[in-house]
């Protein structure tokens, strides 16, 4: 029996996506949490929220931080339901479904940027 | 005396048995398990074969952990109380014994034998292999295909994958000198119940009466068919 | 056996995935909590947000703020060693990196959690 691989091909690369992501959140996270959390209490108010959202330089490290926290928590996601039977039966679905809650998130974060 | 606790299936249900085995300095597992069936009950079923580690076929849940009954003393579970039950992940049949038919088609389906094109039984040709091209793959090649590992493995409890004895079965050969199969090997390892359902628990690892190390194998595995199937893209 | 199957992990490494996935499904619906809250910084006159902040930024918060912490801390330290793994590498170091994982989660916690305390009950 071959094995159909053309409809995997995807996989490698979501799960070096998944890794490569995981990296470079590790230091977006830190960085985010320490700006908002770690220097004053100030930095939590809506005014220097604004301020940090004006900014070209912290618009571009929101943006990839929705960009690969999204992606990550989503796929991780998708990860855990292919572990299951049902995820197994309905695998196409569930990618669909996932990767769309990605997009949406990522989509809905992108807006609040802007708009903000 | 020791108290063997025993979780038995007939068919339709399951249910715990107990037996007073006398204990003798020395006993393992399975010759406790023998002096049951031909003292106090011969319905009792369990599957073993060689009696000296080599063949795969006792591996059952000891007390929790997944152990070959016949290198398993029962002095050294230091308890009055063993619990037995099947090997979890897998579908009972009865009493200790398993369905294995599944497992062994997973690894029927990496291909375990050597892929060479150029193999002629009319001018066979020696393959010459040095001590450190043994090295590379030789601890994979001493699995049993017992299932301890597969019985420990998370993916596995919620879903049929194809599981580290297998993974590492690919792997064993992948990484021996003599094959030329790897190419062939790589589609069933990047398949949706792949390598892709490993997540590092390496609780295989943790089990493995051989000490294999399948946690191992499945993480270059999956490194080497990633490599490959990522390169594929590229070639589209 | 079902989704209990994940966590009968015993092993160090065992407990370290269930931890992993536990983590990660709560850091999720963080996630979609924390877009959700952002919402309010549409209203532009800022009061919808900083009502949230007087309830969520206070000590009665903390605690969940800190265990939330906790949750990011561990998922990302070990997940920075699952890198280190399914890349093939320091297999046979496993048990240090494990160690050290969560010896660097702990001591982050703890010196994060000081901070996030000083500055939301110490003023």
């Amino acid at each position: 029996m071959e094995e159909k691989s053309a409809k995997n091909v995807l996989e490698p690369v979501a799960w070096l996506l998944q890794m490569i992501s995981g990296a470079i959140l590790a230091v977006l996270i830190t960085v985010h949490f320490y700006v908002t959390h770690m220097v004053s209490h100030e930095a939590i108010h809506y005014n220097a929220v604004i301020e940090r959202l004006h900014s070209t330089g912290y618009k571009a490290m929101y943006a990839a931080l929705l960009f690969f926290v999204a992606f990550h928590a989503f796929n991780g996601l998708r990860a855990i339901i292919l572990d299951t039977n049902f995820g197994a039966r309905n695998r196409g679905a569930v990618n669909a479904l996932t990767m769309l809650l990605f997009v949406v998130a990522f989509v809905y974060g992108l807006y609040l940027l802007v708009i903000v | 005396m020791v108290e063997f606790r025993i979780k038995r299936f007939d068919g339709s249900r399951s249910y715990w048995q107990s037996f007073e085995v006398p204990l003798k300095k020395g006993m393992t597992v399975l010759e406790g398990l023998l002096y049951i069936k031909e003292n106090l009950d011969s319905t009792l079923a369990f599957r073993y074969s060689c009696r000296m580690a080599v063949c795969g076929s006792c591996a059952m849940k000891i007390n929790g952990r997944p152990r070959l009954a016949c290198e398993t003393q029962i002095a050294a579970l230091k308890s009055d109380k063993i619990t037995i039950e099947p090997l979890d992940n897998f579908i009972v049949i009865k009493d200790l014994v398993t369905e294995f038919e599944g497992f062994f088609k997973k690894h029927e389906r990496v291909k375990p034998y050597l892929i060479r094109d150029d193999i002629s039984y009319e001018s066979p040709v020696e393959l010459i292999q040095t001590p450190e091209e043994l090295k590379a793959y030789y601890d994979f090649t001493l699995c049993l295909k017992c299932g301890a590992c597969y019985s420990v493995c998370p993916a596995a409890a919620t879903r049929d994958i194809l599981g580290p004895a297998a993974i590492t079965a690919a792997y064993r050969f992948c990484m021996d000198s003599r094959d030329r199969g790897e190419d062939k090997r790589v589609d069933v390892i990047l398949s949706d119940d792949g390598a892709w359902r490993c997540h590092f628990a390496a609780e295989c690892s943790e089990v493995c009466p051989k000490n294999i190390n399948p946690a191992k194998a499945v993480q270059k595995m999956r490194v080497k068919a990633a490599i490959k199937g990522i390169k594929r893209i590229f070639r589209w | 056996m079902g989704v209990s199957g994940w966590f009968r992990g015993v092993s160090p490494y065992g407990l370290a995935f269930s931890l992993h996935r536990i983590t990660g499904i709560i850091l999720l619906i963080y996630l979609c909590m924390h877009l959700t809250y952002l919402t309010s910084l549409t209203d532009k006159t800022g009061k919808t947000y900083e009502t949230l902040i007087s309830i969520t930024v206070t000590p009665t918060f903390l605690p969940f703020d800190i265990l939330l912490v906790l949750c990011g801390l561990y998922h990302g330290l070990n997940g920075l060693r699952l890198i280190v793994h399914e890349f093939g590498f320091a297999y046979e170091q496993r048990k240090a990196i494990l160690a050290a994982s969560v010896i660097i989660t702990i001591a982050a916690w703890l010196y994060v959690s000081y901070v996030m305390y000083k500055i939301v009950v110490g003023g």
